[in-house]
């Protein structure tokens, strides 16, 4: 896995850099600003980017517009956005349109090394990492009638985890529960909710999202 | 002594009149006396009249003069000798004291260089080839200068004399045009007309100059027309200060008009009456700022193309009257003017000040909410980049070290426990650097920042954000605000059961606006962060309002501008 990262902190890039050649993965480039991330997606084969929404040199959203940029430009390589803070409107952004090999997590969850090194696997392999903050100020919206009522707290994890863009395999590893429980979890929760059971997992994470956001 | 000059006038005009009878030389008696008169009367009257309506003046003298030239100059119809030669000294002087009169109009002064040179010119041309001329031993034989008979040389001076003169009325027409352009907009009818019978005077001695000096035989009827002609000008000048000595009368209108209270911004009409200038303006005195300003209180500069009058009130200045140059001819119309001005103009002025220090409170105002909220701006910024990236290195580094430590439990649970501590930490640094300033809403627009807030709002919301591209940031983070607060309102007070937000950009206004269902009879100033609101919209000069009838749900509604 070839990785390159866009961090104008040297602690955290370093540090990020670091934990990822632990991991396994090839860090192939590691730059202080949007322009010279983008030199770098189109000068090697990468697999994947992760880049802070807040670069220089304006601090405003430099690292949101390379990231949208390449969502674009460049579809084959994977997209983790990473900030000090996580904000629905930037992750509907993100994910506008496909929540196929794009991630969108809090800084924060960097020191959560496994689950961090899982979520990014997951997104270079074009699956999705919706941050738990976002997924739970879904869940918490206030609704006129709540559809999520009718879900058992069981499901609701279930729900949740799902939302972050975790595969079943993922949740059952979560909850401790089988790879069959989960799946019947799942085809219950899109019956009660009336989403049509769809395919792949990333294309679920969209489903749900904009089931929770409406 | 104005009367004795007057008196003499008319003792002149009477003596024309014996000394053409008596004459053994002037064909016709009665018409020529008359002719002379026509000009010798109006002339010194007039001169009287503005020599005592404007004693400063030198125009009247100049009249006065004129008119007595042109009487002189009728001496030389009498029968004896010496009067005689005083009459042809002064033969050609009333013209050029014509030229002279029309030129130093309304002044009395000749402005300019070419003015001066001509007139100058004329004099000599006129007096001093005049004596050359009698000298040489011309008009005689009761001529008392003749020294020598050279006769033809005589002739030859007076048709010098006569081309000159004639070529000197000629050149100073269009001096007299360059002036009535000069002198401002068609304002003053009776000014204009006044010029023009100048020129027309003008023409006429050219023409007669020339007439005289090829000996035309029709040089009689020429000489009677020019004469009934240069006499219509003090005519003319005299009607003048009649229809200024009316305009008086429209002060009293104007006193009758400002005693009803006229509000500030009705009196620069009224003086435009009262001045018959309809480009007249007002400029306000603001002693603190030293400036001069409009009723807004914006700073103005009295233009230079234009004349001014000062207006005092108790040695104070007050204001001053922007006004065409032509009014400066009326002296005592805009004395009078300005005498009536000055109470109504303290109230204007007084007005233009307040309005002044409330733009000066307004700036001031939106200065103190700019560099809060850039201050606030750079601390956020500070937290973001030093101690929150810090306390993330810190955590990674600690969970690194967790992971090489291998097996003691106890290390990892303490370990684990300080990440615990940073994760804690650092949810509370966001807290407090995004109560300091949403970065969000800089970075990213007022759209994505209010998904959240609408996602976490205490009720069902329904946002809607209608805003093709985003606006200045300062409105951004004023609407956020806007919205924010008046949904904490909500959960704090309302008992709605749903919200609605609503965002958009319609007439060069951002609105926003935030309707609940609820319980409605909050109080708007007290306490509920509202008039915070309210500040930080005024001071980007937006306004704030708040509906909230009892049992009748809240709206609060703010717009500003937004280019």
């Amino acid at each position: 896995m070839r990785v390159a990262i866009a961090e104008d902190s040297v602690l955290l890039r370093e540090g990020v850099a670091r934990l990822l050649d632990d991991a396994g993965f090839e860090v192939v480039a590691k730059c202080g600003d949007a322009n010279d991330l983008m030199l770098k997606v189109r000068s090697y084969q990468l697999d994947i980017v992760i880049v802070d929404i807040r670069l220089p040199p304006t601090h405003s959203d430099e690292g949101l517009q390379a990231a949208l940029e390449i969502r674009a430009n460049h579809p084959d390589v994977s997209v983790l956005v990473l900030s000090q803070y996580v904000e629905l409107g930037l992750a509907l952004k993100l994910l506008s349109d496909s929540a196929e090999s794009v991630g969108y997590l809090l800084k924060d969850r960097i020191s959560d090394v496994d689950d961090f090194v899982a979520a990014v696997r997951r997104v270079a392999n074009g699956g999705s990492a919706v941050d738990p903050n976002i997924v739970s100020t879904l869940l918490s919206r206030q609704r006129e009638d709540d559809p999520l009522a009718s879900l058992t707290p069981r499901e609701r994890e279930v729900l949740e985890l799902m939302a972050t863009g975790s595969s079943n395999q993922g949740i059952a590893d979560k909850l401790v529960i089988t790879l069959r429980a989960v799946e019947k979890y799942v085809s219950s929760i899109f019956g009660k909710l009336g989403l049509p059971s769809s395919g792949s997992e990333s294309r679920r994470v969209l489903a749900v999202l904009t089931f929770l956001r409406s | 002594m104005l009367w004795a000059l007057a008196l003499a006038g008319c003792a002149a005009a009477a003596l024309t009149f014996a000394v053409a009878f008596a004459s053994d030389h002037v064909s016709d008696a009665l018409v020529d006396a008359a002719l002379l008169d026509w000009i010798v009367l109006p002339y010194v009257l007039a001169g009287v009249v503005a020599w005592w309506r404007r004693p400063e003046s030198r125009f009247g003298p100049l009249m006065v003069a004129a008119g007595f030239g042109m009487f002189l100059s009728s001496l030389q119809w009498a029968n004896w000798a010496l009067p005689y030669t005083i009459g042809l000294a002064f033969d050609l002087l009333p013209a050029v004291l014509f030229i002279h009169v029309f030129l130093a109009f309304p002044g009395g002064r000749l402005e300019g260089r070419a003015e001066r040179a001509l007139v100058a010119a004329g004099y000599f041309a006129a007096v001093g080839l005049q004596l050359v001329k009698m000298l040489l031993g011309g008009g005689a034989p009761d001529n008392l200068l003749g020294v020598v008979d050279e006769l033809a040389a005589a002739n030859t001076v007076e048709d010098v004399q006569l081309f000159a003169l004639s070529a000197i009325s000629l050149a100073a027409i269009p001096l007299l045009v360059a002036r009535r352009v000069r002198s401002g907009r068609p304002l003053r009818r009776w000014t204009e007309l006044l010029v023009d019978s100048f020129a027309v005077g003008l023409v006429m001695i050219a023409v007669l100059l020339v007439a005289g000096s090829f000996g035309w035989s029709s040089f009689e009827t020429i000489r009677r027309i020019t004469f009934v002609t240069i006499g219509l000008s003090p005519v003319a000048f005299l009607i003048g200060l009649l229809s200024a000595r009316l305009a008086r009368s429209t002060v009293a209108d104007l006193l009758v008009q400002l005693h009803a209270d006229p509000t500030p911004s009705e009196l620069p009409a009224l003086f435009a009456r009262a001045l018959r200038d309809p480009s007249l303006t007002l400029a306000y005195w603001l002693p603190q700022y030293e400036t001069w300003a409009d009723l807004d209180g914006h700073p103005v500069t009295l233009p230079a193309d234009r004349a001014t009058t000062m207006i005092e009130r108790d040695g104070v200045r007050l204001a001053a009257l922007v006004h065409d140059r032509s009014l400066n001819d009326e002296p005592e119309l805009l004395d009078a003017v300005s005498a009536a001005a000055g109470i109504a103009l303290e109230n204007g002025r007084l007005q233009a000040e307040l309005r002044a220090r409330l733009e000066e409170l307004r700036g001031s105002r939106e200065r103190v909410i700019e560099a809060s909220q850039q201050e606030r701006q750079r601390l956020e910024r500070n937290l973001h980049d030093g101690a929150q990236q810090r306390l993330i290195a810190l955590s990674l580094d600690l969970s690194m070290l967790e992971n090489r430590l291998g097996g003691d439990p106890e290390a990892r649970a303490q370990i684990d426990q300080a990440r615990q501590e940073i994760a804690q930490s650092l949810e509370e640094l966001r807290a407090v650097a995004h109560g300091l300033h949403p970065a969000v809403v800089s970075g990213h627009g007022l759209a994505v920042a209010l998904e959240s807030l609408a996602a976490r709002a205490p009720v069902p919301v329904r946002l809607s954000v209608e805003l093709e591209e985003r606006v200045d940031e300062q409105l951004e983070v004023a609407a956020y605000y806007v919205v924010s607060e008046s949904l904490a309102n909500i959960g704090k007070h309302a008992q709605a059961s749903s919200a609605t937000i609503a965002v958009r950009r319609g007439n060069g206004q951002l609105v926003v606006e935030i309707v609940d269902d609820g319980i409605g009879g909050a109080d708007s100033e007290a306490g509920s962060g509202l008039r915070g609101l309210a500040d930080r919209v005024e001071a980007l000069d937006g306004r704030l309002r708040v509906w909230t009838p009892h049992g009748g749900g809240t709206r609060v509604r703010a717009e500003m501008p937004c280019g």
